[in-house]
């Protein structure tokens, strides 16, 4: 890194202190390890596909404020809407239901304060984008749901981005679940042209027989940087089941470190991502299975058009001790033209000795003979290619148990379908 | 309804159609009977639409327009079907979600409106019934997992309920039992009426012991060589292609 980039991350993050009680040790350290390591390279393999280069270039810098942008419409129905502008909890734009009345929801800062002395274990992330994170992150959700609490409908948690090029949003949600407990959130991401970068963790500690389902749908602005990550922590009997969707952005990347440190939990981490000309989506897993009789889901499905790039780094671990592991990892993607680029790096690392895993990936193009098929009985081809790829991500999209929530996750990727017949002409 | 006049096909650059005339009016059930590589299966293609099929020269007039202006789902509109001799499967794609935006797209070609849920699915039983198909079958994804004769059976749901004026039917009878033989040529005599018209393509005699044409071609080098009414086809069966042409 620039000497320049080094102050000016150095200067932010000290303007930060006093902000969020009990952060400024934590804060003050992960600075300097981010400036130790600094931002990745290609030649990191964990990085290898993100493109990183505008963050050696540029310094992303907090903003304040707001310039009124228009809050879209939910996905769906929820119990709860806590909006976030530029990085700051909007209470205007927020709607914050009856929910508060069965869970306890608190802004970052009084978590910290209340638990002072265990931040540093309450703060997740060693590489150096979260590291940055815990650096700059000035807002964020602590939701907590009391044990046997079950919370039907979805609390959305909107993420704006109206500033400008170059503005940076550090944002860290913490999702605690006591026992037996069940919350769905959804994680959305929307923002205006500008080249602004998000950069999100979401934390959450699963307790015994609790369920967390997390939706992310990333529809950042066209020119916008998403960094994401979600560290999970899974008891015994838990269930976490992740549904990333990344459509927006000119870069994307989201890793899933889901840890099960307790027997009998049950891990999804499924995804769908679609690249535009232009655009890459990177989605990494990394799931644990320190403790037996687990199972983990993964299954991916991606889908790039001319000169857009999807890749999957999808790991699994399994330790000496977790016997009777089941763990399952399928990626597909489709690939529009020769120029569309789709790079799959699945890993299994396993000490145990009575495990059942198995993984796959194929990288393919639409079916000209079903496309004929279709056309052969009167849909036109484009409906027929809209078809073809809503039945190719459906399965990535099964987990989504709302049907509100997944019809307008459907509508979205048929749309993205229509507006690339669209670029091609008609007809394709 | 459909004429074809001295139709010239090429498939990567091999000539398969040397010439094809054939005219099929309304009412009637035609069978092109021939050998392997005559060319039945690329004249049925080309009449559909399927784009790795060349036409050098020759014209197709179908309810007078010329087929080769219509794009494959037009010609579907204009009232064309084709019975596949390998039915795709398509994962993910309900048969349900299938047939029901097939119809509906038909109907929006027509300036029709789309057919509603409750009616469509009245339908659709009743034409899975008539078949025979499991109603399970409709819910299931297009043709995976169906055996060769389940297929089969679905292309003739799918006939039903698209209900074409012109239906070709590429080796539908082919690799069945002679249960499902029976179903299928039940479906395509359901199908036939003075309104309607059929274009059957075989191998063999065999379904056409249950579907009576009217007029029997024989293929062979890409042209049709000899046509005649239904004794032909006894002929064919008798004495070869060898003799008989």
């Amino acid at each position: 890194m620039t000497k320049q980039l080094i102050e000016a991350y150095a200067s932010q993050a000290e303007s930060l202190h006093g902000i969020l009680a009990g952060m400024d040790d934590v804060r003050t350290s992960a600075m300097s390890s981010f400036l130790e390591q600094g931002f990745p390279g290609t030649k990191n393999e964990e990085w290898r596909y993100s493109d990183m280069r505008a963050f050696h270039k540029k310094h992303f810098e907090l903003v304040s404020g707001k310039s009124g942008i228009a809050i879209p419409e939910p996905l769906g129905d929820y119990c709860a809407r806590f909006v976030f502008i530029n990085g700051r909890y909007d209470e205007e734009s927020s709607d914050i239901g009856q929910v508060w009345k069965d869970i306890s929801i608190r802004p970052l800062a009084n978590h910290f304060m209340a638990n002072e002395s265990r931040v540093d274990e309450l703060i997740k992330g060693s590489d150096s984008v979260s590291l940055l994170n815990t650096a700059l992150m000035r807002d964020g959700l602590v939701l907590s749901i009391p044990s046997n609490v079950g919370i039907g409908r979805p609390i959305e948690i909107l993420h704006v981005m109206d500033g400008s090029d170059n503005a940076a949003a550090h944002v860290r949600h913490v999702i605690e679940l006591g026992e037996g407990s069940s919350v769905s959130i959804i994680e959305r991401f929307v923002g205006d042209d500008s080249a602004y970068w998000t950069n999100s963790v979401l934390q959450a500690r699963i307790t015994e027989n609790a369920k967390l389902r997390h939706i992310r749908v990333q529809e950042e602005g066209a020119n916008a940087l998403h960094t994401a990550k979600a560290y999970v922590n899974l008891g015994g009997g838990s269930e976490y089941i992740c549904t990333n969707v990344a459509l927006g952005g000119a870069m994307s990347r989201f890793d899933a470190n889901v840890r099960i440190l307790m027997d009998g939990a049950q891990a999804t981490v499924n995804g769908v991502a679609l690249a535009a000309t232009g655009q890459s989506h990177d989605m990494h897993t990394h799931v644990s299975h320190l403790s037996g009789n687990a199972v983990s889901e993964q299954v991916f499905r991606t889908i790039a058009d001319s000169r857009g790039t999807t890749s999957f780094q999808g790991k699994v671990t399994v330790a000496e001790d977790a016997q009777r592991t089941l763990a399952n990892q399928s990626f597909k993607a489709l690939i529009f033209d020769k120029t569309a680029q789709a790079n799959a790096k699945p890993e299994l690392e396993i000490l145990a000795d009575d495990v059942k895993c198995s993984h796959g990936a194929t990288v393919g193009q639409l079916d000209d003979k079903a496309i004929f098929y279709l056309t052969s009985r009167g849909i036109d081809p484009e409906t027929a290619r809209q078809m073809l790829v809503s039945a190719f991500v459906a399965e990535a999209l099964e987990k989504v148990d709302f049907d509100d929530v997944k019809t307008s996750l459907m509508g979205r990727i048929a749309s993205w379908m229509l507006e690339r017949n669209a670029d091609k002409g008609t007809g394709g | 309804m459909l004429k074809i006049n001295d139709l010239h096909v090429s498939v990567e650059n091999t000539a398969i159609l040397k010439g094809v005339n054939l005219e099929v009016k309304a009412g009637e059930v035609h069978a092109i009977m021939g050998l392997n590589g005559a060319g039945k299966s690329t004249l049925a293609n080309t009449i559909a639409g399927r784009d790795d099929y060349t036409v050098t020269s020759g014209t197709v007039d179908f309810f007078g327009k010329n087929i080769f202006d219509l794009e494959p789902h037009e010609r579907v509109g204009e009232g064309l079907f084709l019975g596949f001799q390998y039915p795709v499967e398509i994962p993910g794609v309900s048969n349900l979600n299938f047939l029901r935006t097939a119809l509906n797209s038909i109907r929006k070609y027509r300036g029709q409106d789309d057919m509603s849920a409750a009616d469509f699915m009245k339908l659709i039983r009743a034409k899975a019934d008539q078949l025979g198909m499991a109603p399970d079958m409709l819910k299931r994804f297009v043709n995976v997992g169906f055996s060769g004769g389940e297929k089969k059976r679905n292309e003739m749901v799918q006939m039903a309920v698209l209900d074409p004026k012109f239906a070709i039917l590429d080796e539908t009878d082919s690799g069945l039992d002679i249960d499902a033989l029976k179903t299928v040529a039940a479906g395509i005599n359901a199908q036939r009426r003075d309104d309607t018209a059929i274009l059957l393509i075989t191998h063999y005699q065999r379904l056409l012991n249950y579907v009576q044409p009217d007029v029997v071609h024989v293929m062979i080098g890409g042209k049709i060589v000899k046509s005649g009414g239904k004794e032909l086809a006894a002929e064919l069966e008798e004495k070869g292609y060898a003799e008989v042409a």
